[in-house]
């Protein structure tokens, strides 16, 4: 028999409901996956900044009031999968975010499962390879785009650094960055002398260093990402690398690690990036007054994943005229928009956007014209591999 | 490995070891004094680092943060210490390290709120910023600098806690606090005297150790797992077992990056384990 205890629970558990399940007519809920708390905590809270910067510049997306909802998957990815789960329950069927491949894979299996559409920034090759799906989309260029983008104009400007010493933290993407990377050099010409893998736990490098120093190597190449990087770089320059050895970052988040690093560290180190503030594009200038605006700073990486993951949901939806899904997954489908980095196409063959990855160059701290202007774009290069090279079959 | 690379595996683990005991010797001292697990000794790490960040970014002088740093810890170790854990002592260590958890997460919170949640660069002082040539190696005169600097706060410890009456009473209330206090002893002063210098020290670790890391928000608790293993290792309560535990966590993880970069980290707890095998309470501990 039903209670008056159980009832009344049941009427107050409706009342405070979130709104996800009550907006509905003329507004559409989108939700973002971040990671506010847990290890990757640092990254989650500006991604989502940028994320939800975009739906408020934007407001509206085919003609409906953008409501957002952020969901916090504590940087694991049961969890997420759970939130999402809930989310696409009470009616949820648009969701953007995830830097994370270990949680971005997983999401992007449960939105297409449940019929909805998912834009996410994850790195891994196997988001748009082997593991892509009708209903997700990436934005940025992965482990296969960094190493080519940042390795073959690298080489092409120092046909001499033949001998190269690797530092790689031990986990997917991390290997990823290495076995592209050794592709790379084995078609070059070039001669991998030696690489230490890393704990992820790790954060003293002094050891690896010296393993590599010893190795005698004309570069030094980073495949790795976040904290772990910068205490690399930071650590082998303080061992003086930078005076026979050239280092080379072929992911690195740029501007806001430069930051982390200073400029007399940055200065004649190579980088790979996404993002880039200083790149003269229209869909940058937007982007560039918005986040001014807020912060009175300069754009960084994370803030523009976010933003770039919530402008094409828009112009998906925009291109649509309808919230409906299928109707946006075919509107993004060889969509061209004006991006953060120019002119972006989304490809519908493994739903991967082809934009720039740009090759930097750490300047001197006498050469940078603002406190932001840590590098110098030497090269911006689409760099991707066909989806049947990537061995997507979308399902 | 050449015997030149075991060298200077050698030398790096010994600076690493070296921060690491500086990080740890409060938290030995404090249980072994007190029996109280302070969870939060991580939290002063932390708080001296962005200290030294913020010192440095105001007055470009990493010298005035290495003062700056252990002071701010040894004053919040102390304003914790009256307000909140004295009235834990009395306690189970579960709630003790539920409430020093507690803690440590407010610091750590609170500093992403302050700051950023993203990693901030504090320079190595100018004068520190270059290479010392060993042959054909080379080495960070900013790392000898913290080997040296480690080696001398080391001796100083040693003499007060040896030579001094102050040294005298630790040690003895680490024996039996209560004979201390039958003895005419104020032991609250004791243990906020403790909390202060074990604040102080753990502030000294991450002033040194923001120029070779950086600062971010969660460089506490990495700091927190180290001091345990090294505590553990060392011996409860022991200054001696801190240094030696302090210098062989940091040797092994040095050595083994060679060895075995895989297992590097893994290999701090293999350690641990194969000293507990061998002695139970630590290198230096007592039954």
């Amino acid at each position: 028999m039903l209670q008056r205890r159980t009832l009344f629970g049941a009427g107050a558990g409706l009342l405070a409901a979130p709104s996800l399940a009550r907006a509905q007519g003329d507004q559409i809920q989108i939700a973002g996956v971040y990671s506010l708390s847990g290890t990757f905590a640092n990254v989650g809270d500006l991604l989502n900044k940028g994320t939800q910067w975009a739906f408020e510049h934007y407001g509206t997306g085919a003609g409906k009031r953008i409501n957002y909802t952020l969901l916090d998957d504590q940087g694991d990815p049961g969890r997420a999968v759970r939130r999402v789960q809930e989310a696409m329950g009470q009616g949820v069927k648009h969701i953007v975010g995830c830097t994370l491949s270990s949680i971005a894979l997983p999401v992007a299996k449960e939105v297409h499962a449940r019929g909805g559409v998912y834009i996410h920034m994850a790195g891994a090759d196997e988001a748009t390879g082997s593991e892509c799906n009708r209903a997700s989309f990436r934005w940025p260029g992965a482990s296969y785009t960094a190493v080519n983008a940042t390795l073959r104009p690298f080489i092409e400007r120092n046909p001499n650094a033949k001998r190269w010493y690797t530092i790689t933290g031990q986990y997917v993407f991390g290997d990823s960055l290495l076995s592209n990377l050794k592709t790379v050099l084995q078609e070059t010409g070039r001669q991998h002398v030696g690489n230490s893998y890393h704990a992820l736990s790790e954060r003293e490098y002094s050891g690896y260093i010296t393993a590599a120093i010893a190795a005698q190597p004309d570069v030094l190449a980073v495949c790795n990402f976040g904290n772990q990087t910068l205490d690399v770089v930071r650590q082998a320059v303080s061992f003086g690398m930078k005076r026979n050895v050239k280092i080379v970052v072929p992911w690195s988040t740029g501007l806001d690690q430069f930051q982390a690093w200073g400029p007399d560290i940055c200065e004649g180190v190579y980088f790979g990036a996404n993002y880039w503030h200083g790149v003269d594009a229209p869909g940058n200038r937007v982007l560039q007054e918005v986040v001014r605006a807020k912060t009175n700073a300069q754009t960084n990486y994370l803030q523009a994943c976010g933003w770039a993951v919530a402008q094409m949901m828009v112009e998906g939806l925009n291109k649509a005229g309808t919230a409906d899904v299928p109707a946006v997954i075919g509107a993004l489908e060889g969509l061209s928009y004006q991006g953060p980095t120019g002119t972006e196409v989304i490809r519908a063959g493994d739903h991967q956007v082809i934009k720039d990855y740009y090759l930097m160059l750490g300047k001197a701290r006498s050469a940078m014209r603002d406190p932001a202007d840590f590098a110098e774009v030497l090269a911006g290069t689409k760099a991707f591999q066909t989806p049947e090279q990537a061995g997507c079959r979308m399902s | 490995m050449s015997g030149q690379v075991l060298v200077f595996q050698l030398l790096n683990g010994i600076g690493i070891g070296m921060i690491y005991f500086l990080l740890s010797v409060g938290l030995s001292m404090i249980f072994g004094l007190m029996r109280f697990v302070n969870f939060a000794h991580g939290a002063l790490y932390l708080v001296a680092a962005y200290t030294a960040y913020v010192v440095s970014v105001l007055t470009g002088s990493m010298l005035w943060a290495l003062l700056f740093g252990p002071l701010v810890a040894a004053a919040l170790a102390v304003v914790a210490e009256r307000l909140l854990l004295r009235h834990t002592y009395a306690m189970a260590h579960e709630a003790q390290i539920l409430i020093t958890f507690a803690v440590a997460l407010i610091v750590q919170e609170s500093v992403i709120l302050l700051f950023d949640p993203l990693a901030k660069n504090v320079p190595v002082p100018d004068f520190l910023g270059g290479i010392v040539f060993l042959g054909p190696f080379v080495y960070p005169a900013y790392r000898l600098a913290v080997v040296a600097v480690s080696a001398l706060v080391a001796l100083l410890l040693w003499v007060a806690l040896e030579r001094t009456r102050f040294g005298a009473i630790l040690r003895a209330g680490s024996e039996s606090a209560e004979m201390v206090g039958l003895l005419g002893i104020n032991v609250q002063r004791v243990f906020l005297a403790a909390f202060a210098l074990g604040g102080a020290l753990a502030g000294l670790a991450g002033a040194l150790a923001a120029p070779l890391r950086g600062v971010e928000p969660f460089m506490g608790l990495e700091a927190l797992g180290i001091a345990f293993v090294v505590v553990v290792v060392g011996g409860i309560g022991s200054f001696t077992g801190a240094l030696l535990g302090g210098l062989l966590i940091g040797v092994v993880q040095s050595v083994m990056s060679s060895l075995w970069p895989e297992g590097a980290r893994l290999m701090i707890y293999g350690a641990m384990a194969l000293v507990l095998l061998v002695r139970p309470t630590g290198l230096m501990g007592r039954a």
